[in-house]
């Protein structure tokens, strides 16, 4: 490249999570160590083996979209329309004819909308294909999220949805900043969605043998890095940042709280559930990400943790930053989010996003909760149960999927 | 820039119109239809039954019968075409993974788009659960479904271990990935990227959705009233109806110019250009005029460079909807001004079907193949001229023509719009 980087900032935050429906209230639980995690409202789940999650409470989409609109709208675009539109106001972009063509939207997800698929399936099954609604297809695309927030805020710059299972949302914040450093846009609605707490997502999940089984005691069910950890909390989310380029938020006399500064990702290339275990391919991306970023291992502050409280990752991503940091893995604070509002899977890395910006902004660092019982094969400073005040120059965020893809994103603050 | 180029080194394609590079683009150049009754699903209660459907397909040939029982069927044809590419391009060892002395598998990438990824599996899956309950259920399901599993799967097959994701726009997915990959190369985020799309939604439920929406192209010989399913698919046509579903996947690998000429591969075309946008409108209507689509194609040519009387030959979304042909031929219009009528513009989906998030990787795959070999395929079925509709569009029989610049468009529920762009190679 020639001349200055162009540099992409954070102006705006939206959330809407098991902790919390706006960015402001998910914070402050996260760092209050409040935990999402309780028995599922969402269907009957009495009589099933996993039957807690950590799900979105006291959401109504007729706050955020008119009722025909939320009508013929998945739940995972639901809850990122309001994400967005979070973020929007809080930044306090106005969009104009001006500058509409010069937005993009990249929001991400995992499943998309597989609750409609499996309406429209038991639709099908009882009343034949002529009942199925016209409106399944373009409801359950995995794009659509993206589309809507592109629809309803009239943004008509590129509008792209990633999947990379649960990498997919600290994908966002990467693609983002590349767009901004290429100049395909000015500005990037970024972020991650998920809602997907289903009947037959839990069984299949629950007989992979992914989730934790804890049911009388769902907050603490999720035990990151903790020795008695048996599996990860099933969640739902939305997360959206407004990231924009350095010039065009201070023209416009935004403030911004942390800059996006690089990232990248890597495959194992070794199995479709299970880490690779050495972590060679996590460890890369984090080698890559930092190098993307210009930064030194020594230099990063915070890690935002993949941390899902799984036996196999904990212990792995343990093995990875121990491989991407050496000397310097004993310094760095990790924590993981998931403690508190599970797995979110395609919204999971727009969770840590938040918490690294946030992070930064404050000088705070959330906790993993239920840590209790320290497991020899996760060694490393996992600020446990408090939060703590520290100061935060460089975080990382750590997305890890099915399928062995690995996604890092770094954050920095502005000075 | 970087002056890093991405060059096509290999192609790999399972589709309607045969499985394989050279047996699908035999079909294209003869104009030859891949649509025909639904086989693999009985879907005589279904308002229209035909598709384009892969034929004589068996996912044993190309993977481990264990790993193809656990995948679906997206995921097969994915694994299929990408050997297929990568054996093209001279990169798989004996063993059938990334040949070590040719390329590094940590600087390998893969972007593998699909519209909906594992939908057969969902749907068997929720079939299961409403008549067995949800201990049986298979573990394999989630990781299995997913949109990315396809890229997933191919890394694992073959060993390559860059960046590696897929992108979702629904059908203009396939336009995404290439342009995507090619972005990696010149960013150097990677030496090699797959660039492709996949898709496999010819079954019970989607063809339910798609069918209620009312936008399928009716088997019926417009002139004689005769069952034709060959004829469903009619771009450009005055009696065009609605378009045609279809399934099957195309693998294209880039690879950074340089790297090509140390390891004495040679390129088939580059990719040069790259523009995406949305139309900000509708989740399924088009914007009037091809407005999304105007500035997708602008962006492409403005990242590669080029002006628009430099582009000889357009490989159309053409999806045989009225609304689509027309708008993008207004687009067309308007990007290309006079030039517009000196253009070739062609549909293949008239042959293949729509492919969903696969079409635009296929598209990609037919440029670089018109490219290559100065054979434009046609658009069949093209036997009422459109009087509103009057660019060339290649009509009913493939044209010798030197093409040096080929552009692709593809447009996709929601609103989106991606344009590539692919041009003769020369060092």
């Amino acid at each position: 490249m020639s001349g200055e980087r162009r540099r992409a900032v954070v102006t705006g935050l939206g959330a809407i999570t098991p902790i919390g429906n706006d960015a402001a209230t998910f914070w402050t639980n996260l760092c209050g160590g409040v935990s999402g995690v309780a028995p599922i409202s969402a269907y009957d789940a009495s009589n099933e083996e996993v039957r807690i999650a950590a799900e979105v409470k006291d959401f109504d989409p007729r706050d955020w979209m008119d009722f025909k609109q939320a009508r013929r709208m998945s739940r995972f675009s639901q809850l990122a329309v309001a994400a967005a539109a979070q973020a929007i106001a809080d930044s306090g972009l106005e969009v104009t004819d001006a500058n509409r063509d010069d937005i993009a939207v990249v929001l991400n997800t995992g499943g998309g909308g597989i609750g409609d698929v499996a309406s429209a399936e038991r639709v099908y099954l009882e009343q034949g294909p002529q009942r199925v609604s016209p409106f399944m297809v373009p409801m359950l695309s995995p794009s659509m999220a993206a589309c809507q927030i592109s629809i309803l805020n009239g943004l008509r710059g590129p509008v792209v949805t990633s999947v990379a299972a649960c990498a997919s949302g600290v994908q966002a914040f990467f693609e983002a900043q590349r767009m901004i450093e290429h100049g395909d846009a000015d500005v990037v609605i970024a972020g991650g969605t998920e809602s997907a707490i289903l009947p037959v997502a839990f069984a299949a999940l629950a007989n992979m043998g992914a989730l934790s089984k804890r049911n009388d005691d769902p907050q603490g069910a999720s035990r990151p890095f903790d020795a008695k950890r048996d599996g990860f909390v099933f969640g739902e989310a939305a997360g959206v940042m407004v990231i924009e380029s350095a010039q065009h938020a201070e023209r416009r006399g935004a403030r911004a709280i942390a800059e996006v500064a690089g990232g990248a990702m890597t495959a194992d290339a070794f199995h479709i559930s299970a880490p690779e275990p050495s972590g060679y391919g996590a460890t890369k991306a984090m080698q890559r990400a930092m190098r993307d970023a210009g930064v030194e291992p020594a230099q990063v502050d915070y890690i935002v943790a993949h941390g899902t409280s799984t036996p196999l990752n904990d212990a792995t991503e343990t093995k990875a930053i121990h491989g991407a940091f050496g000397e310097a893995a004993g310094r760095v604070a990790i924590s993981s989010n998931k403690s508190m509002i599970g797995h979110t899977l395609g919204a999971a890395g727009a969770m840590s996003a938040l918490a690294a910006a946030c992070a930064i902004r404050d000088g705070l660092i959330p906790p993993t909760i239920n840590y209790e019982h320290p497991d020899p094969a996760c060694d490393l400073d996992y600020v446990p149960n408090t939060a703590r005040q520290a100061p935060v120059k460089v975080a990382l965020i750590n997305g890890f999927g099915f399928g062995g893809q690995n996604a890092v994103a770094v954050f920095r603050s502005l000075d | 820039m970087s002056g890093r180029r991405a060059v096509v080194t290999g192609l790999g394609v399972v589709s309607p119109v045969g499985i394989g590079a050279d047996a699908a683009w035999q079909a294209l150049v003869a104009g030859r239809s891949g649509i025909a009754e639904i086989t693999l699903f009985d879907a005589s209660a279904y308002d229209v039954h035909v598709a384009g459907e892969v034929k004589g397909f068996d996912a044993t040939q190309h993977m481990d019968p264990k790993d193809a029982r656990r995948h679906d069927r997206n995921t097969h044809f994915a694994v299929a075409a990408a050997g297929e590419a990568l054996r093209h391009a001279g990169l798989l060892g004996s063993d059938d993974r990334l040949d070590a002395s040719q390329a590094d598998g940590d600087r390998f990438g893969i972007v593998l788009g699909t519209g909906i990824g594992g939908i057969g599996l969902i749907a068997d899956g929720l079939q299961t659960l409403n008549e067995r309950g949800p201990s049986r259920v298979s573990p394999f399901l989630l990781p299995h479904m997913i949109p990315d599993a396809a890229s997933g799967m191919v890394a694992i097959q073959y060993g390559l271990r860059g960046h590696n994701l897929a992108v979702v726009s629904a059908c203009a997915t396939g336009g995404h990935a290439i342009g995507e990959a090619m972005e990696a190369i010149v960013r150097g985020q990677a030496d090699l990227m797959l660039g492709a799309g996949t898709e496999a939604v010819v079954v019970p439920l989607a063809m339910a959705g798609f069918s209620q929406m009312k936008a399928l192209g009716s088997p019926i010989d417009p002139d004689t009233g005769a069952y034709q399913p060959a004829m469903a698919s009619r771009p450009f046509d005055a009696t065009r109806d609605g378009f045609v579903v279809a399934e099957g996947c195309a693998v294209l690998v880039l690879e950074e110019a340089e790297h090509a000429r140390a390891r004495g591969a040679t390129p088939i075309a580059e990719v040069i250009g790259y523009g995406s946008s949305a139309d900000a409108f509708h989740m399924a209507a088009p914007a009037e005029r091809g407005e999304g689509n105007q500035r997708a194609m602008r962006a492409a040519l403005e990242r590669a460079g080029i002006g628009p009387d430099e582009v000889d030959y357009i490989n159309a979304h053409g999806t045989s909807t009225p609304l689509n042909d027309r708008y993008e031929t207004v687009a067309i219009e308007e990007v290309f001004g006079e030039h517009a009528r000196r253009l070739m513009v062609s549909s293949t989906k008239s042959m293949t079907g729509h492919m969903m998030g696969a079409a635009g990787a296929f598209e990609g795959f037919v440029c670089a193949k018109v490219i290559q070999t100065g054979c434009v395929p046609p658009t069949i079925n093209l036997r009422h001229p459109d009087p509103e509709l009057t660019l060339d569009y290649v009509p009913n029989e493939a044209r010798q023509a030197d093409v040096a610049v080929a552009l692709s468009n593809s447009m996709g529920l929601g609103g989106h719009n991606s344009s590539i762009i692919l041009r003769r190679y020369e060092a």
